[in-house]
């Protein structure tokens, strides 16, 4: 009878007058365990836990992987490429081919004209995308549509079918003959930071589309009573934009300002196209270039040579992955904000 | 009296509203006015000009250049006096289309893991759009024949003869598949398409950062209060994907669909534009062919996009929203 209570009901103690002790009959652990980890729901989870972390940590490595193989490539001295004991350890390690690609491909120089060409494209862009996302966004007006379409068809339109008549308009680049009328011959614009600059301006260059496009989407968000209020208080529709929108708008900017960014620093197309080969723009693309200081005629010679392509790529990319760790979380972060989402 | 000057107040104040509406479409003009004239006064000239120049010969003189018209010349050179570029069309083409199914739901199933709530999901967040940054132009140009990836990713050690193509770095060949296919009795297109997709996956994962993103944020946009019910009234993890998830982010497939088709067919990394970009460079007659090559292309890519869209679109859910 006793015995039964005990089990039934936990024992009661009266310790002092405040307080009481309880004491439960506790199942002995080796039971417990075995409810707790011996069930279907507990496994299900494991076995989907430990096939989510196999898969992300193969991806991860598959993406991962090259960074570790050209860096290991990087240092590795002419030798190691004939050696076929050497794999992704190498035997006789250098810095020979940093030193040759930073002196005689002139990398701070490429490093420093990219920047601030990165910049300058950077925040035009930003900006620029910011003010016709608004205007696509907020304001009804006739051609609304037509605007936004015209948008999409510059996103649609593949840049290599523009390639020779951009570089034929900006040779001889004149805007109603005006240029000619003042100065007699249209401007060649070729080898100034101008041609970029101005499709910036126009929000024409490079993926501009989709950032209007994601710029526009986070402005629907927006809702329309701050503005509404903001014009009650008598202020007009530019003044709401640069004291209310635009410091709204900052972290979704960071974000298309690290896309721009990024994305023009590794831009070999337009660079390529406006500022060729030439001594006084020395610009990133100009760095992929085997070193004339280094002979590679050697037996493992394509090898070698592609190391030290992959080298130069390194070396463009160390700035860009410094950034990318300190600002990775406004990338992820503004598209959720943004709300792409229809 | 007092009604005869009441009437003009009203009026006016009618105006006013009235001009209200008209001072915030000007402003909308204002704001969209870089766009339109940058785009009427240099994008629309390069634009004509590019159309001009694939209907014509072009000789650059010192100082300027001439266009002689040439009729369809260039477009029938492109289409039927080029070996090289109707095979590099078709199967280009061919395996874009391929790519972009597999972009798409590698990017959904990838969002959907990165979604869920675990130990370093932040770190693998970061891994995983590092592509998005830098896979593109000069290390997308690097990476495109890189003989010492292929040599790293081998894992013989076979004599390096210096061409950098000794082995095959491939992760599968068809011979590991067919065997796990046997039973199933499907295909073997079906068994080729999936190896060649598993080869082909570094490629794809390269491809698929920014859809990733656009799935990420789709998926934060579901209410949580729609799969708590559903966990009450007892769904499975499995039929709450196809039930809730599947509709709920069916308009970003679609979005996703039609970025991946810009994204994939505008790329410069893809056959079809490198090869117009090889003729452009080849030779000075080049310029003008490969501006004809260029608009052909756009044209299928355009009509692409337009079936893909409505194919889609017919099968997108949208929440009604209030």
């Amino acid at each position: 009878m006793n015995s039964q209570q005990t089990q039934s009901t936990p024992r009661v103690m009266k310790e002092s007058k405040n307080k009481i002790r309880v004491d439960f009959e506790r199942t002995p652990l080796k039971d417990r365990l075995k409810a707790k980890f011996l069930n279907g729901n507990f496994i299900k989870t494991v076995v989907v836990k430990l096939f989510t972390y196999v898969l992300l940590i193969g991806i991860s490595y598959v993406i991962l992987f090259p960074f570790f193989a050209k860096i290991s490539g990087s240092f590795m001295s002419r030798d190691d490429f004939v050696d076929v004991t050497v794999k992704l350890i190498p035997k006789y390690p250098t810095l020979d081919t940093y030193k040759a690609i930073i002196s005689s491909n002139k990398y701070f120089e490429a490093l420093f004209n990219t920047f601030i060409l990165s910049v300058l494209c950077g925040l035009i862009q930003t900006f620029m995308c910011c003010v016709i996302g608004y205007g696509l966004a907020k304001f009804k007006f006739k051609g609304n549509k037509l605007v936004f379409l015209l948008v999409i068809f510059t996103m649609v339109i593949p840049h290599g079918t523009l390639r020779l008549s951009m570089f034929v308009n900006f040779r001889f680049f004149d805007i109603f003959g005006i240029f000619k009328l003042i100065t007699g011959n249209p401007l060649n614009l070729m080898n100034t930071y101008w041609p970029l600059a101005l499709l910036s301006f126009g929000g024409l260059a490079f993926k501009n589309g989709l950032y209007i496009f994601m710029m526009r989407q986070f402005f629907h968000g927006v809702p329309d009573e701050l503005e509404e209020s903001a014009y009650i208080d008598g202020s007009g529709v530019f003044r709401t934009f640069i004291q209310i929108i635009l410091p709204l708008s900052v972290p979704m900017m960071i974000t298309i300002f690290l896309f721009a960014f990024s994305w023009q620093w590794t831009d070999n197309f337009y660079t390529e196209l406006f500022i060729p080969n030439n001594d006084k723009f020395i610009l990133m693309p100009d760095v992929v270039a085997i070193p004339k200081t280094l002979n590679t005629e050697y037996a493992a010679r394509n090898l070698y040579e592609s190391a030290i392509k992959n080298t130069c790529g390194l070396l463009i990319l160390a700035p860009l992955l410094v950034m990318y760790v300190f600002l990775q979380r406004y990338l992820i972060g503004g598209i959720e904000r943004s709300g792409i989402v229809g | 009296m007092n009604n005869n000057i009441a009437q003009p107040a009203v009026s006016t104040k009618r105006k006013r509203i009235a001009s209200l509406d008209a001072r915030k479409a000007r402003a909308g003009w204002v704001f969209v006015l870089p766009f339109v004239l940058c785009f009427a006064l240099i994008y629309l000239p390069i634009i004509i000009n590019s159309v001009t120049f694939s209907f014509s010969k072009i000789t650059f003189l010192s100082g300027s250049y001439t266009l002689d018209f040439v009729g369809f010349k260039n477009y029938s050179d492109a289409l039927f006096v080029d070996t090289e570029f109707v095979k590099t069309l078709t199967s280009g083409i061919q395996q874009l289309i391929f790519d972009i199914p597999a972009i798409v739901i590698f990017s959904l199933f990838m969002a959907v893991l990165l979604n869920q709530k675990m130990v370093g999901r932040a770190a693998f967040r970061a891994i995983f759009f590092i592509p998005v940054i830098i896979a593109t132009g000069l290390i997308d140009q690097i990476d495109q024949s890189n003989t010492m990836l292929d040599y790293m990713n081998t894992t013989e050690s076979g004599i390096n003869d210096g061409s950098g193509q000794n082995t095959t770095g491939d992760i599968l060949s068809i011979v590991d598949i067919e065997k796990l296919f046997e039973n199933m009795k499907v295909g073997t297109e079906l068994v080729e398409y999936v190896v060649t997709l598993v080869n082909n996956i570094y490629n794809i994962i390269n491809r698929s950062g920014v859809q990733m993103l656009i799935f990420l944020a789709g998926l934060q946009s579901i209410s949580p209060a729609i799969y708590e019910s559903c966990s009450i009234d007892g769904a499975s993890s499995w039929e709450t994907f196809w039930k809730i998830t599947f509709p709920m982010i069916s308009p970003m497939i679609l979005v996703n669909a039609i970025y991946t088709v810009i994204d994939s067919f505008t790329s410069q990394s893809n056959v079809v534009m490198s090869y117009i970009t090889k003729v452009y460079t080849d030779s000075t007659g080049g310029w003008v062919l490969s501006s004809a090559m260029a608009w052909i292309y756009f044209l299928i890519v355009f009509v692409i996009i337009g079936v893909v869209a409505a194919l889609l679109s017919t099968y997108v859910f949208y929440q009604k929203r209030d």
